[in-house]
């Protein structure tokens, strides 16, 4: 079997940032249920918190293509 | 649109082509040309879409505040309407309330009106009554005594055989007899036995 | 997976009658010419996006009414979203308007080029070329910094960076922080973060779709049916793409506008 090395790395860089934003959502799920009415301001705050966590993510992907 | 064969035709056209070995190289023609594409977007939905929208926006605000004001100045208006009609109808309830006290004072005044005009009445009808028997009864007594006078004159003057017609005579005899009677010096005896005595 | 892992094998090895995976020279498609200055094929869908952007709104807006038609309300729809769930929130309602062109436009204009990346007589998603995430984002990192030196000044702006209230000591890590935030993360994040999304999405779908194409022609039956499997999965995916495409576009406005408004506080 052969491949490049750079897509495991990108696998890993995932973990983080799976874990960050599942983490993000289940808060955001968390307060919405217990205050219905925050809903919008909590919102864009989760979509902001998932943006960043995804940014890492993002960055493996693209060095996996960078350096292969 | 992405057939093997295209593809192999552009690796082998694109082999060094911008962004084909590190795709996060920018080729520069698109970075520039992206960036004028844009602020040509910008320059037209700032200059033609957003104001008029903002217009739209502004002239809707106007016409629902305008609304609003017409809403309230008839929600006003209602207020003060129903004001006035919560005012009259306590008035109208006091009024009946007050009139409904008068009544029954004004009644109970009456009662006791009637009850005193009415004991009244019957007094008066009582004295009046007690008056007139009095009247009646001294009326029997003096008619009585003439009777009296009267047939004992004729009696006595039937035994006597003399007529005490005579007036005087007559007035003076009875007066005697009937002052005799009350000093209790005369004590009646039975007409009977005294007129059979006279008669044997 | 091993079909993955045997597709990235032949991508390596590029010849022979294998098959052969996408990668980022897909993306590469010059029309006229080559090279750095070549007209693309993203250019020519930029440029048809922004007749259609463009079109559409003045079209629909053109006699703007209190009482909407059919295109205004349309309009009106993504641009209350924009105006009030995007600027109005992050900005705050003082000085939100001025930036609502810009935030609009940037929405707009990512949202309909993202949307090409599943709309079949396109089937590109612009931002897949790195080179237009970047001028956006160079856009917005120029906008921002200059929105807080004009306000701040100079000076003020740099002072602005470092959080209040913090002591002398913590400066030395968390002036290089803020700096580093300011003027290298934000700027590559906002654009990589487009152009990932986009590359990597359309790769996917490329990969999905190309490599059930090569196992119904030249596998065998069970691969046929593994192929036929892998296009029901493109489907799917690209039902997941459009979600993603959306929710990209509101994510680099969001950003933008919140870069914005640190820009505009007056604390940081």
């Amino acid at each position: 079997m052969q491949g490049n090395i750079a897509i495991l790395g990108y696998g890993l860089s995932a973990i983080g940032p799976g874990v960050g934003i599942g983490l993000i959502f289940a808060a955001y799920i968390n307060g919405v249920a217990r205050n219905p009415e925050t809903r919008s301001m909590l919102q864009s705050i989760a979509i902001l918190g998932f943006a960043l966590a995804e940014a890492l993510a993002i960055f493996g992907l693209v060095l996996a293509f960078v350096f292969r | 649109m992405h057939t093997n064969a295209a593809i192999a035709a552009g690796l082998k056209a694109a082999e060094e082509g911008p962004g084909v070995k590190v795709p996060i190289i920018p080729a520069w023609g698109e970075l520039i040309f992206g960036i004028v594409a844009f602020l040509v977007l910008l320059f037209l939905i700032q200059r033609f879409v957003v104001p008029r929208l903002e217009q739209a926006y502004a002239e809707r605000t106007a016409a629902i505040e305008g609304g609003m004001e017409q809403a309230g100045e008839a929600q006003r208006q209602a207020e003060a309407a129903k004001q006035q009609y919560e005012d009259q109808l306590r008035g109208a309830q006091d009024e009946a309330a007050k009139i409904r006290e008068d009544a029954r004072s004004q009644g109970a005044q009456i009662v006791a009106d009637s009850r005193e005009q009415a004991n009244a009445e019957a007094q008066r009808i009582i004295d009046n009554a007690h008056k007139q028997i009095a009247a009646e009864r001294q009326q029997a007594a003096v008619s009585l005594r003439s009777d009296v006078g009267r047939l004992s004159t004729d009696l006595a003057s039937k035994i006597v055989g003399e007529s005490l017609h005579d007036d005087v005579r007559q007035r003076g005899i009875v007066e005697r007899f009937l002052g005799e009677l009350e000093a209790g010096k005369v004590t009646p005896t039975k007409v009977g036995s005294t007129s059979g005595e006279a008669g044997a | 997976m091993s079909f993955t892992v045997q597709a990235m094998a032949a991508s390596g090895s590029a010849e022979g009658g294998g098959f052969e995976a996408p990668s980022p020279a897909d993306f590469y498609q010059p029309l006229i010419g080559s090279g750095q200055w070549a007209f693309t094929r993203p250019m020519l869908l930029m440029i048809i996006s922004i007749i259609f952007i463009a079109g559409f709104l003045i079209a629909t807006t053109r006699k703007a009414a209190v009482v909407p038609g059919k295109g205004q309300w349309l309009t009106e729809q993504v641009y209350n979203f924009v105006r009030n769930s995007v600027a109005q929130d992050t900005i705050g309602s003082k000085e939100f308007i001025k930036y609502v062109p810009l935030l609009f436009s940037l929405f707009m204009l990512i949202l309909v080029n993202n949307l090409f990346g599943i709309i079949p007589p396109f089937q590109y998603p612009t931002f897949s070329r790195v080179g237009f995430p970047i001028g956006l984002a160079l856009l917005v990192y120029v906008i921002y910094h200059a929105i807080g030196i004009k306000r701040k000044g100079v000076a003020g702006y740099f002072k602005g960076l470092i959080p209040s209230g913090l002591p002398k000591g913590i400066y030395v890590l968390i002036i290089p922080l803020e700096l580093i935030t300011y003027f290298i993360t934000r700027p590559v994040t906002l654009a990589l973060r487009l152009f990932g999304n986009m590359f990597a999405g359309h790769m996917l779908l490329l990969l999905f779709i190309l490599g059930g194409q090569y196992m119904v022609l030249e596998g065998g039956p069970g691969l046929k049916v593994a192929g036929i499997g892998s296009w029901l999965l493109a489907f799917v995916m690209t039902v997941f793409e459009a979600l993603i495409e959306f929710l990209q576009a509101y994510i680099f406005t969001l950003l933008a506008a919140t870069y914005i408004a640190d820009s505009l506080s007056n604390e940081h």
